[in-house]
This record gives C-alpha cells, sequence and structure tokens, in this order.
C-alpha cells in the first residue's frame, strides 16, 4: 500500500468523501427519495407533454384588420377593393366593374397579409420603422396626408415611442400610418411567442420555483434532524469531525443526488423544447443558453434552501413548520419578481436572484424581445382580436408576463455574477448559522 | 436435565484459558464465547457449588373477565375524544405546542371577517360592510378563497394535523396498543379521519358560522334576509365539508403510507400547492385549464363556485368535472388508505 | 491541495497532536443541569488505562457523563478533558476514542461492513485502509461471517457487537460503551465481556456503564458509582467494601438446626441482628466482620453445630449500591 503525503486537505476529503457518500446510499434506501424524484419528473413531463400538443396545432389565425371581410357583399373582400380603390361599403362600386373587369380575390388572401417588419432595438427615443407589403398605404391613389398618418413626414411608416418615467419605468408607445404591418402571421407571432414564454415559465416556476424549492423542502430537513430525533447521530458525532463539517457534508449529499436530477431534467427540457419548438431550423440552439441557466439557477437555489432548511431542521423539532411559511414567502416573491423585478424587497428573497440569473440569460438570448412583446401587444392596431377587444396577439401576454428585466440597473452579465455571488454568499450564510446551531445544539 | 448440566460445566473448566479472567485472545476466546456454556452464569461460583435439584412449579390461577364490554359505538368515542380533547389539555394525545400554535393563528386569522362584519356594524359603515359583509363571494371566499385561506391557512392546517397522525403511532409502535384492544383497524382509522377532520372544521366551518352569525347579529338581520342568504350558507358548507373531507382523505393517505413525520405534511402541500401552480402555468401559457382537473383546491373551487353560484372562474369545462374528479381522487385517497392499513405490520418501525 | 480522489493508500500523519502527559478522562467539578435538576453535580475524576465500571441506577447520571465526555452536551459548570482538550469545543480528540451509544437504532440498510468502514473514513482513514481496518475489527467481535449482511437481518446481540466493532475500528485508545450489554442474550454477553476484558488487557481506558451489578462485577474490580448525579464511591470494589465497615455486614449461615446455632452467635457482643430468612438460615448482622469470622468457627465447633455453607451476600456490588444510596440504612 502506497504512503501518500498527508495534508489537512487529504484528511477532510476523506471525511467529506465518506459522509457524502453515505448520505447518498443512505437517500437511495428511501422510498421517499425516488416517490418524490418521479413526482417532480411526472409533473413537469405532464407540462411538457401539454407543450408538444400545443406546438403541434395550428394557431389559428385571425383578420386583425378586418380587410378580408366583404362588407358590401359584391363578392370582393374590402382589402381587394381598398388596393384597388373602389368602395368597400357600396356593392355598385366593386373591381368587376372595372375594363377589363377583375376577379375576386380568396378572402384567405387578405388575412396575414402584413407581418411585421420591424428591424429596430428597443431603445429611448422615437424610432421609425416598417414598410407596407401589401400595398394597401403605398397604394398610389392615397394623398401623401393619407399615407402619413402619423404626422412625421415619412410616408407609410411605424412610429415607435419608448420613454422611461423618473422612476426607470419604462413605456411604449406605436403610432402606425393606416395600413402599415396591420395584419400580422398569428401562426408564425404566436407560436414564437407561446415557446418563450413557456420556456420562461418552466424554467421560472417550474424549475426554479417548484423544484427548487420543493427538493429541498422534501430531502434537505432532515438531513441532520432526522438522525437527531432517531439517535443515529451519535454515530457521527464521535468522530474527530466538527459539526458543521457534519452539516456541510450532509448538504453535499443531497445536492449530490438533487444536482444530477436538475441537469438530466433540464437536459430532457432543452432538447424536447429545442426540437419541438418554433422556427425553420431543426434544433433551437440559441435557447440552450436559457436552459442552462435555468439549470444553474435551480441548482444555486436548491443549495441555498438546503442550506437554510437543514439549519431550520437543526433549530427546531418542528423545523418544517417555520420552513413552510418561508415558502410561501418565496413563492409571493416568485410572483412579484415577474411584475416588478426592480422591487428593494427581492433583495431580501433567495428566488428573486435566482430568477434574476434566467432573466439575465433571456436577454443575453433573446435580446429584442422587448420589441417582441412590443409587436404583440400592438398587434396591428386592428380591431381586436379577442373578447375583451384588445388587439394584441395571443401569446404575447404570458410573454409579458413571463419575462422581466434583471432589476439591478446592471447589464446582463453583469447582473448573473452579481447573484450568483449573493446567492453563495447567503448558502455560506445559512451554512455559517445552521453550523453554528448545531454546534450549540444538546444531542440526548 | 440436571445431569447434563454437570457433565458440561467440568468441560469448560478444564481449560484455565476460558476462566473468566484469563487473557482471552482470537480464536479460544471465541471458542470460550461461543462455547458450551450458557454464558450468564458466574464461573467461579458454579465451580465451589453443586447445582441445585430443587425447583417449584407455581400454581397458576386465571380468571376470566367477566365483564360487559362498553358498545362499540362507546369505544370509539374514547378514541375520538383522546384525539379532540389533545387539542385543548394536556393527558389526551399530545399534538405538540407548534401545531396548537398554528392552529390558534389560523383560527384568529380565520375571524378577520367576524371581526371586520362586528366593526362595520358597529360604526354603521355601509362601505365596509359591502366590502366585508355576508355576500356569495365572501362566504365562497371564506373557505375557498386561495390567497391567503387555502394557500397559507387550510392546507397547512390539515398537513400539520395529518403529518402524524398514523405514522406517528406506528413510529412510536403506539398502535399496537390500539390493536392490542377490541378495536377494529376500520375504526381505528375512520376514528384517526373523524378526529383530523373535526379539528379542522373547528376551524372552517366553526368560523363560518360565526361570520354568519355576526352578520345577523351586528347588522339586525330579520328572518327575510336569513330565508333569502340560507341556502347559500348551505352551500358553503357543504363546499367546506368537501374540502375538510378531501384534503384529510388525501392527507391520511399520505400519513399512512410513510414512516416519517415530516413526508405527509410536506406531500399534502406539495399536492395542493404544486398542482395548483402548474395548473395556473398551463392556463396561462397555453389557454388550457385541463390540467386543473388534477389539482384538489382548484376542483374544490370549481364544484364550489357552482353550488355557491358565484362567477365561475373555470370556464372551459363542467363543474360536474371537478366532481367527478375529486370523486376519484378521494376513491382513491381512501383506496390507499383502507389497504394499507388493513395490511399494516403493527410493529414499532 | 490535490484532493484524494482515488482514496487509496495510507494515512500518515494525525492533524491533531495530543497532550501525552494528560489523563485520558479529566472531570474537575463539572455539573450539569436542567433547569433546577442536577444531573450531574461536581464530578471530579480522573482516569487513566484499565477497565473502569461506571455503576449506577436508572437516572443516576450514567448517561449524562458519557454524554458530556463525548461532547453532545455541554457542562453547566467544571471542565472537561478528554486527552488534555475539551470535547465540546474540540472534537479531535475522538481521534482516540471509540464510543458505543446506547442508542439501539442503527443504520439497518447498511451491512456491518460498511457501516464499520463508513463510519471508519470519518477517522481520516482511506477507503482502503477503512475496509481493512473494519475486517479486522469484525473478526475482533466474532462478526465476519455476516459482514456483507444487513444490520437489519442482525439480532440484538449482533448489533451490539457492530457497535463495539465500529468504535474499535480506529484502534482507540480510550473506549467508552454505555450499557453494552443491555438486552443481550447470555452467549452475546460473555462474548462482548470477553472483547471488554481483553482491551483492558491490552492497556486500554475502557469505560462500561451498567446498572447490573453482576456485569460489571465479572469484567472489572475497579468502579465508579454514580447515584442522583453525584459521586458515590470511586475504586476497587474490594477495597470500596472495606472502607464501609461501620455499614452492617451479613452472613448467612446454612446449618441443620437454625435455632440452636443462633442462640450461641447472639452472645457474640459484634453482632447486633440474627434473622431467619426461611429453610435452614441463619443471618446475622454485624458492624465488624473480621471480629465475627474469627470468632464463629470457634463457636460452630465447641457446640457441635452441622454447618453446610457460610457466605457473605453482601460482598457484591448490589449490597454496596444498598448501603450507599440509603444513606447507611439497611
Amino acid at each position: 500500500m502506497a504512503t501518500k503525503p498527508d495534508t489537512v486537505f487529504r484528511s477532510l476529503d476523506r471525511k467529506a468523501a465518506a459522509i457524502v457518500e453515505f448520505t447518498l446510499r443512505q437517500y437511495r434506501t428511501r422510498t421517499s427519495t425516488w416517490v418524490v424524484l418521479g413526482v417532480g419528473f411526472t409533473a413537469l413531463a405532464l407540462i411538457f407533454m401539454i407543450y408538444i400538443d400545443v406546438m403541434g396545432s395550428e394557431f389559428e389565425s385571425v383578420d386583425n384588420d378586418g380587410d378580408s371581410f366583404d362588407y358590401d357583399g359584391d363578392g370582393y373582400p374590402t382589402g381587394q377593393e381598398l388596393r384597388l380603390g373602389t368602395d368597400p361599403f357600396s356593392d355598385e362600386s366593386h373591381p368587376g366593374m372595372f375594363n377589363p373587369p377583375i376577379n375576386p380575390e380568396p378572402a384567405s388572401n387578405y388575412i396575414n397579409e402584413d407581418g411585421f417588419d420591424w428591424d429596430v432595438t428597443a431603445s429611448i427615443g422615437e424610432q421609425t420603422t416598417g414598410y407596407d407589403n401589401d400595398g394597401d398605404c403605398l397604394n398610389s391613389d392615397k394623398t401623401a396626408s393619407q399615407k402619413d398618418t402619423n404626422d412625421n413626414g415619412i410616408p407609410c411608416d411605424i412610429i415607435i415611442q419608448i420613454t422611461t418615467s423618473p422612476t426607470g419605468q419604462m413605456s411604449f408607445n406605436v403610432i402606425a400610418d393606416d395600413g402599415v404591418d396591420e395584419d400580422p402571421d398569428e401562426d408564425a407571432y404566436s407560436r414564437e411567442a407561446t415557446h418563450i414564454a413557456f420556456v420562461l415559465a418552466i424554467g421560472k416556476l417550474g424549475f426554479v420555483l417548484l423544484l427548487g424549492i420543493f427538493l429541498p423542502l422534501f430531502m434537505a430537513t432532515g438531513l441532520i434532524r432526522e438522525e437527531m430525533t432517531s439517535g443515529t447521530m451519535h454515530f457521527m458525532i464521535a468522530k474527530p469531525i466538527a459539526r458543521s463539517e457534519i452539516f456541510l457534508y450532509r448538504v453535499l449529499g443531497y445536492l449530490g443526488i438533487v444536482w444530477p436530477y436538475i441537469i438530466v431534467l433540464g437536459i430532457l427540457g432543452a432538447l424536447v423544447s429545442g426540437f419541438v419548438g418554433s422556427g425553420d431550423e431543426f434544433f433551437r440552439f440559441a435557447d440552450l443558453g436559457v436552459w442552462l441557466a435555468i439549470i444553474f439557477a435551480t441548482m444555486m437555489a436548491t443549495l441555498v434552501y438546503g442550506m437554510m432548511f437543514n439549519a431550520l431542521g437543526v433549530l427546531w423539532k418542528y423545523g418544517i413548520i417555520l420552513a413552510i411559511p418561508f415558502a410561501a414567502w418565496e413563492l409571493g416573491m416568485a410572483l412579484l419578481s415577474m411584475g416588478v423585478p426592480d422591487a428593494t424587497i427581492l433583495r431580501f428573497s433567495v428566488i428573486g436572484w435566482a430568477l434574476m440569473i434566467v432573466d439575465s440569460a433571456a436577454m443575453l438570448v433573446w435580446p429584442s424581445l422587448d420589441m417582441f412583446i412590443l409587436m404583440g401587444d400592438w398587434g396591428g392596431g386592428g380591431t381586436g382580436s379577442d373578447i375583451f377587444g384588445s388587439s394584441s396577439l395571443r401569446g404575447s401576454v404570458p410573454l409579458s408576463f413571463f419575462t422581466s428585466k434583471p432589476g439591478l440597473g446592471l447589464s446582463a452579465f453583469a447582473s448573473t455574477i452579481v447573484a450568483t455571488l449573493v446567492l453563495l454568499v447567503q448558502a455560506v450564510v445559512f451554512w455559517f448559522i445552521g453550523g453554528v446551531l448545531f454546534k450549540g445544539k444538546e444531542i440526548q | 436435565m440436571t445431569e447434563e448440566f454437570e457433565q458440561t460445566i467440568p468441560e469448560v473448566l478444564t481449560e484455565p484459558d476460558h476462566e473468566p479472567e484469563a487473557p482471552v485472545t482470537g480464536k479460544v476466546r471465541l471458542e470460550a464465547a461461543w462455547g458450551s456454556t450458557e454464558g450468564d452464569e458466574d464461573l467461579s461460583v458454579t465451580e465451589n457449588t453443586a447445582p441445585r435439584n430443587e425447583g417449584h412449579v407455581f400454581k397458576q390461577q386465571y380468571k376470566p373477565w367477566n365483564g360487559q364490554l362498553n358498545p362499540r359505538w362507546m369505544r370509539n368515542w374514547a378514541i375520538l375524544r383522546h384525539h379532540l380533547l389533545g387539542i385543548f389539555k394536556k393527558g389526551h394525545r399530545p399534538w405538540g405546542v407548534p401545531i396548537r400554535l398554528f392552529l390558534l393563528v389560523v383560527f384568529v386569522a380565520s375571524l378577520t371577517d367576524v371581526a371586520m362584519v362586528i366593526v362595520s356594524g358597529l360604526i354603521g359603515d355601509s362601505g365596509l360592510h359591502s366590502v366585508w359583509g355576508v355576500s356569495r363571494d365572501n362566504l365562497y371566499g371564506h373557505v375557498l378563497g386561495f390567497l391567503p385561506r387555502n394557500m397559507l391557512y387550510y392546507p397547512v392546517v390539515a398537513a400539520l394535523l395529518v403529518g402524524g397522525v398514523i405514522s406517528e403511532d406506528r413510529q412510536h409502535g403506539t398502535s399496537a396498543m390500539y390493536f392490542s384492544r377490541p378495536i377494529t383497524r376500520f375504526d381505528y382509522v375512520s376514528m384517526k379521519f373523524i378526529s383530523v377532520a373535526v379539528i379542522q372544521a373547528l376551524i372552517i366551518l366553526v368560523t363560518l358560522g360565526l361570520y354568519y352569525f355576526a352578520e345577523i347579529v351586528s347588522m339586525g338581520r330579520g328572518w327575510a334576509w336569513i330565508l333569502d342568504t340560507f341556502p347559500m350558507f348551505l352551500a358553503t358548507v357543504i363546499s367546506g365539508v368537501l374540502l375538510i373531507f378531501t384534503y384529510t382523505s388525501i392527507g391520511l393517505a399520505l400519513s399512512s403510507v410513510s414512516k416519517g413525520k415530516f413526508f405527509p405534511g410536506i406531500a399534502l402541500l406539495s399536492i395542493v400547492l404544486g398542482t395548483k401552480v402548474l395548473a395556473f402555468i398551463v392556463s396561462n401559457l397555453f389557454d388550457r385549464e385541463i390540467l386543473y382537473l388534477l389539482s384538489p383546491y382548484d376542483c374544490l373551487a370549481h364544484v364550489g363556485q357552482a353550488i355557491i353560484g358565484t362567477q365561475p372562474t373555470y370556464d372551459q369545462y363542467s363543474w360536474t368535472w371537478s366532481l367527478a374528479s375529486l370523486a376519484a381522487m378521494n376513491a382513491l385517497a381512501l383506496f390507499t388508505l383502507s389497504s394499507r392499513v388493513s395490511s399494516m405490520e403493527v410493529t414499532r418501525e | 491541495m490535490i484532493p484524494d480522489f482515488d482514496q487509496q493508500g495510507k494515512a500518515q500523519t494525525k492533524e491533531w497532536t495530543p497532550d501525552v502527559q494528560a489523563p485520558a478522562i479529566l472531570l474537575e467539578n463539572v455539573s450539569k443541569s436542567y433547569g433546577r435538576i442536577f444531573a450531574l453535580s461536581n464530578i471530579t475524576l480522573a482516569l487513566n488505562g484499565g477497565v473502569t465500571g461506571i455503576l449506577g441506577m436508572n437516572g443516576a447520571g450514567k448517561s449524562t457523563l458519557f454524554n458530556i465526555l463525548m461532547g453532545k452536551i455541554k457542562v453547566s459548570q467544571g471542565s472537561v478533558k478528554l486527552f488534555g482538550t475539551n470535547p465540546w469545543k474540540n472534537p479531535a480528540p475522538y481521534a482516540r476514542v471509540g464510543f458505543v451509544p446506547e442508542h439501539e437504532k442503527m443504520y439497518d440498510w447498511m451491512t456491518a461492513h460498511g457501516f464499520v468502514s463508513t463510519f471508519a473514513r470519518l477517522n481520516g482513514l482511506t477507503r482502503d485502509e477503512a475496509g481493512i481496518e473494519a475486517d479486522r475489527v469484525l473478526d475482533f467481535v466474532g462478526l465476519t461471517d455476516v459482514a456483507y449482511k444487513k444490520i437489519g437481518q442482525f439480532s440484538k446481540g449482533m448489533r451490539q457487537r457492530v457497535k463495539i466493532a465500529h468504535a474499535l475500528v480506529n484502534d482507540p485508545e480510550l473506549i467508552i460503551l454505555d450499557e453494552p450489554l443491555q438486552g443481550c442474550d447470555p452467549l452475546a454477553r460473555t462474548t462482548i465481556m470477553n472483547v471488554i476484558r481483553e482491551l483492558g488487557k491490552m492497556g486500554r481506558t475502557v469505560l462500561v456503564s451498567s446498572h447490573i451489578l453482576q456485569e460489571i462485577e465479572r469484567i472489572t474490580e475497579q468502579i465508579v458509582i454514580l447515584h442522583q448525579g453525584r459521586l458515590l464511591a470511586l475504586g476497587n470494589l474490594h477495597s470500596i467494601r472495606e472502607r464501609l465497615d461501620q455499614i452492617p455486614h451479613r452472613i448467612s449461615i446454612e446449618s441443620e438446626n437454625p435455632k440452636a446455632l443462633a442462640k450461641d452467635i447472639i452472645d457474640i457482643d459484634e453482632v447486633f441482628g440474627i434473622s431467619f430468612p426461611g429453610g435452614q438460615n441463619v443471618s446475622i448482622q454485624t458492624h465488624n466482620l473480621g471480629a465475627i469470622h474469627s470468632r464463629l468457627p470457634k463457636i460452630i465447633v465447641d457446640n457441635n453445630h452441622k454447618v453446610s455453607s457460610i457466605d457473605n451476600p453482601d460482598d457484591d456490588l448490589a449490597s454496596i449500591l444498598g448501603y450507599l444510596t440509603s444513606g447507611g440504612r439497611v
């Protein structure tokens, strides 16, 4: 047997390896571990199945500007009449009276006939963009003032005004010339928006919130406490090993089973959404960045919550009772971060920082997400496609709900780093607290 | 017997190594250990004294118990009482101080609408009364409102109560005490069920009754008003009973399958809140409400909305689907519970 | 700085260098109170080498004493030193200590070998080393055959031996056994007793607690008696007994005619009581054992009594504890 130079580190990691290995084997023998992991997998799988089903079905196309309808009953859709300069509200005036007469076009030609072609990014100020693909604005019959209803001197364009309030809140305003980008393609937009919203929702609520809180709640609360109540802790503390070390290594053992689980689930999620998601390419490689952030944020959340719930378990026999209100608080904070990502109170939560990592990644991967949401909200400015009379396109509301900006006012990259550091500090603080509590605990 | 005994002793004693104070090493020690003596006797004494030949057989007298066994309901009432009184005083089933504290907090917090009704009646503020007074929506909200009642109060109460109610008995071996008495397993479980349900009813239904009563007293309501509102009050009570029954049966099923104290509680909470969150994601994202059928809370809320008569927030399917789903959940939970309890080994685990 | 990933080879140095001069156990004026109840009060004790039995009734403070020694609870007053180090503050001395807890609960899902080797690694042993050491100690307690069976399938005595094996795996200088014989069948009991005696012969400091006196008597003569948290007696069993001369002793004589024998014996000054426990027995109570023993043979021979046995039933731990704890009253 070869003799190795021995250092404190060698000796420490021998103990660490022993406890981590022990903890993993202990988890393996418990049915509840497999039930919890299995239920988590099933629940996420269920949502992914619904997602696949939604992505596989057609998004209903809506005639946002209402020009496919033949109001005067002369057989010509309004759009065709407008384009050719006849009166759409009089059956005495239609292109069939032209010489030579023009045949009516099918109504479907006037659905989704003028999609978005915005080529600006969200920045403060007034910008002009847009192009009238179907020609119902550029139509030569119109006068110059008819072509420029938003009065900026450029015919057939869209003005996008972005302003910031003194509190830093951004507000958007879209003023379009009549007939510009007025009937976008719902299927293309909603598919993309639903996909992005799904990735963000499943990442933030499904992974970071549900997995991030419930896995530690089930698996970390009893790491020390269960050993103490069952009396087996005596074996461990009668060894030349500090109690805070036991605390740490037990948590490491817990992470040893939780982290691989999260990584596997995250990779499965990335694969499914990458293949099934919208877009022309075979696989959405760009999304992988967001999935990476989701996996990473969930791992950090399970680390911090694991340390915390373990410490709560050490603190009190009924540590779970302390953990449950905290979990409810975190749920509230998660919802708050969707609406007001820069609220100060979020800085006192764990989930606020973890979600910031996902938000930052979304900002890096989808830099024009703001404009994309704006397009959907504006939705062509038409008469509206849903029962509330809002013109916004399907998918844009959930997308804007689940999208938020990292609230620190830093760049995406800097926010990620700050959030990671804060989470690490939180984990260390809870380790320290747990270690101190454990060290001062009299074990009978 | 004594002859055999005499034969074996010298065999051991001939080897000096086997004496108690002799150095015991390896193989020899093991032979001494696993050898022919029983091991417990003091060898130094047996060496000197001869084994005694005398023995006694004590006369045994068994007296059969001729008392009258109380009727079944009386025995069951004893179990129920044991569980219920434990909430209030010592000497009965110990529920744990934190649990009792939480029950008290929830009870007081559930009385907010009662307090507001009384306040509005006292100061005669009709604006305050229109917000807090008895109405369809407020009755619904008292029992089935999500935030905070069905997020922070009632599921947590159910989780804490079911947490140890069966699993703790198994862990401590106290279930053997029940089963060594003339009590069937069915009675045992149903009394546990009823006691947990009654404690929840104390919090949910009693406060609801107080709320209704406070409205009558503080606003001076007459018979006409009572006749008008009683059907919806009754519907609220029914939905409350349904809620208590569902939470209890799911919780007890979880309690019967697990050994620990934490697991049933957390599992009940994660079922109630987890399915809710998942269904919320799906309905928001994809505009599909189908997943609500898996969430006990949403099914209860849907059925409650239908029978109380408030504006339904689930509009993609009929409330009878929710009722069917609730029936299925309860049936599954009760099946698990009964099969687990009837096959439960009465041992200390 | 490189982590020891492969976990092979032999651990070399110890992180903690013990104070060679310090005794294994040193307690100075140690008290432990729970509110107004003293579980231990003012115990001063130094132990080094040999097997020592800690005796006391249930609740006498034996487990509290061990919990203090194992750093599980904090003393209210006084100082505790294991090899010169306070175990509550620093767990390092446990590298030289083996502890057998009283609790029954073990990791039922582990094999005996797995259990022993896993916890051996907490002493800083490598995986290889721990495996070899586990084999050694399991052989020592006679569990080699079942080393790879689950602890859950073990009998009480086997579990107790697994616990002892786990405590011996780091070759400790101090071994503390909390009620190691509790609930074992006679076979297991003898094995465990032999193991303990052997450890004492190897020069280790062994601390055994029990409330069953015959057990301790068979293991050791060096005892510590605790009662209601106080140190009642300390030292050799027989010398303790001799120091208690003012406490009445009992001599039991079996004779053919106990009444006649009693009539003759009552004349001796030192005898202050005679009773007939039944059968052919006479029980004499005295303060001066030596005087009785010097005069008794003469009386018996002179009066031609037929005596089949003379016994000092008090000379065991049970009666000592009885005397001491009842404050001298019989």
